[in-house]
């Protein structure tokens, strides 16, 4: 199956700034790749030139199969929330599907059809007549993904949407993402400086720092590239805390462990200083070697958050 | 999602504009501002007619003419608002992600902006034909206004466009399109005798805006033939060709920053 999206050094400047340079990265089929970066880091540009709204100063690209060179045939094939959204305050949801539709090429019949299927999907079907100034954030951003689907794309560019929402609201959006990619098999590009969001539905992950890829391929081979396990909480009995500190002082892989005041059966175990690879899978076993039963682990930097901070730079 | 014919893309974005336009209740206040201007004109008009200060012909003269240049006003305005307006809105993106080219967005934009004129002018039939029924003026009036009422509508329109397109808010679009239109305006308001001379009449003919009320005025108040001044529409028509032709050409150039190179 050829890729949903493939770029080879794609760049672009803005006069003597250098927004995009050098993106190259594959996304498949089914695909929800999550774009990380800081504020800056040239998502929004690298989503704009994808979608072609401007053009690469430099590089190639080809989106469902349509080099860039054709953005027409390109805007055919994709669906976009764009970062601004774009609710015009007047229209009804129902109108702004329809709309839209009819802008990608289907009649009014079809476009009406499509929309009300979209509306019932998107749990907006009871607000299809009420206008876009009375829908709330969380409603407004399911309407920008349903928009992004009237013409079926095969593609689907969505820029922070998820961004302002409460928890429910952003859980609601990501059951949409992640129901975009498998029901439908569309590949999804997420834009979103929210890790958790990316650990929450995305398969891969590409972080920009400065306008440059830095990481690119599934959450765990980006979190092996940069992230290691540092440091670990585990909890025992009160009881066993002062033994489980001898013996996982005495770990391989293990560079210290004290108990956390005014915290009794927890401690704080130092994975990062330990002699060799640190190793949080040693700390347990030997725990249960020495009959000590854990009754938790946390492993502190080995999320992609860690990896992400790493990468660009603000650790 | 292909059942039934698709229509192109800028009578699509024609219908949703004029929706916005006349539901959205834009449009109507618009027409009902002017329909204000022109009964408190008509009324002075008609008291002065009473009195036998302006003559029957002059009073639809001046109805026609303050009809053309208003509804240039009501159309400039929704012109100037169609780019800069979305930008401001941060609907223009999402307009743009459609597969539809630039130009047939710009062109149902104009053409929904276009639409204020007909209705303008459709306000003002009443008062023509109140004012000019019984000297055999109406026909002509009728004719006249929509002649260069469309042509002055259609180069005002794809002025605001183009203002529009490259304007950086909204809100210089709308104040750079109105001060253009003024200045162009501002001739009708010289003294006659500054409008005497080779240069004075070269001034009337050149501007469009000044040939297109003044043909009104010849052929309303002057009683001349449609034809026998038509050489005063060159300027109207021409003006109307070039500033549209340009208008869908520049929309190639529409991006989401005003002027932005793609």
């Amino acid at each position: 199956m050829a890729a949903a999206v493939v770029a080879e050094r794609v760049g672009r400047d803005y006069g003597a700034v250098c927004a995009v340079s050098d993106l190259s990265f594959e996304v498949e089929p089914g695909d929800v790749v999550g774009v990380l970066g800081r504020n800056g880091a040239g998502k929004t540009t690298s989503i704009r030139v994808l979608t072609t709204i401007v053009a690469p100063t430099r590089g190639r690209f080809a989106v469902a199969g349509v080099p860039h060179t054709r953005p027409d045939e390109i805007r055919r094939r994709i669906g976009v929330l764009p970062e601004g959204g774009g609710y015009p305050a007047r229209q009804t949801g129902e109108e702004h599907l329809v709309y839209h539709a009819r802008l990608r090429g289907a009649s009014r019949p079809s476009a009406r059809a499509a929309a009300a299927a979209l509306l019932e999907e998107f749990g907006l079907a009871d607000r299809a007549r009420t206008p876009l100034h009375a829908y709330s954030l969380g409603m407004r951003r399911r309407l920008g993904i349903a928009r992004a689907l009237v013409n079926d794309p095969a593609v689907v560019f969505l820029d922070e949407p998820t961004l302002g929402l409460d928890p429910a609201g952003r859980r609601v959006v990501l059951d949409h993402v992640r129901a975009v990619a498998g029901g439908r098999g569309a590949a999804v590009l997420l834009s979103t400086h929210l890790l958790d969001d990316v650990e929450a539905c995305c398969t891969r992950v590409l972080i920009l720092h400065h306008g440059r890829t830095v990481a690119a391929g599934t959450v765990s081979e980006v979190v092996a590239l940069a992230a290691a396990p540092r440091s670990a909480v585990v909890r025992v009995a009160p009881d066993d805390a002062r033994r489980a500190v001898a013996v996982l002082a005495a770990t391989p892989g293990v560079g210290g462990a004290g108990e956390a005041p005014d915290r009794p059966g927890e401690l704080r175990v130092d994975l990062a200083a330990g002699n060799g690879a640190a190793d949080p899978a040693a700390a347990l076993r030997a725990l249960l070697d020495a009959d000590i039963a854990p009754l938790g682990l946390t492993v502190e930097g080995a999320r992609l958050s860690d990896a992400f901070l790493e990468m660009t730079g603000a650790a | 999602m292909s059942a039934g014919r698709s229509a192109p893309g800028w009578w699509v974005v024609l219908g949703q504009e004029l929706r916005d336009v006349w539901l959205g209740g834009r449009g109507p206040a618009l027409t009902f501002a002017f329909s204000l201007i022109l009964s408190a004109v008509a009324y002075l008009v008609a008291t002065n007619t009473a009195l036998n200060f302006l003559e029957q012909r002059e009073a639809v003269g001046l109805i026609v003419q303050v009809s053309v240049a208003m509804g240039g006003i009501l159309v400039v305005i929704a012109a100037a608002d169609a780019i800069s307006g979305e930008r401001d809105r941060g609907t223009l993106e999402a307009l743009l992600l459609a597969p539809v080219p630039r130009r047939q967005i710009a062109a149902g934009k104009l053409a929904a902006a276009l639409s204020l004129w007909p209705a303008a002018f459709l306000v003002a039939l009443p008062y023509v034909w109140f004012l000019g029924r019984g000297v055999g003026v109406v026909g002509d009036a009728v004719v006249v206004g929509l002649l260069v009422g469309t042509l002055l509508a259609l180069e005002l329109g794809a002025l605001g466009l183009v203002v529009s397109l490259f304007a950086g808010s909204n809100r210089v679009s709308l104040a750079l399109s109105l001060f253009v239109l003024l200045a162009l305006f501002a001739p009708t308001q010289l003294s006659a005798g500054a409008q005497q001379g080779w240069a004075g009449d070269l001034m009337l003919r050149a501007n469009p805006l000044t040939a297109g009320v003044h043909y009104v005025g010849r052929v309303l108040v002057d009683g001349h033939s449609l034809g026998s001044e038509a050489d005063l529409l060159v300027a109207p028509a021409v003006a109307a060709i070039v500033l549209a032709t340009v208008a869908l050409l520049a929309s190639g150039r529409m991006h989401l920053r005003p002027g932005g190179a793609r």
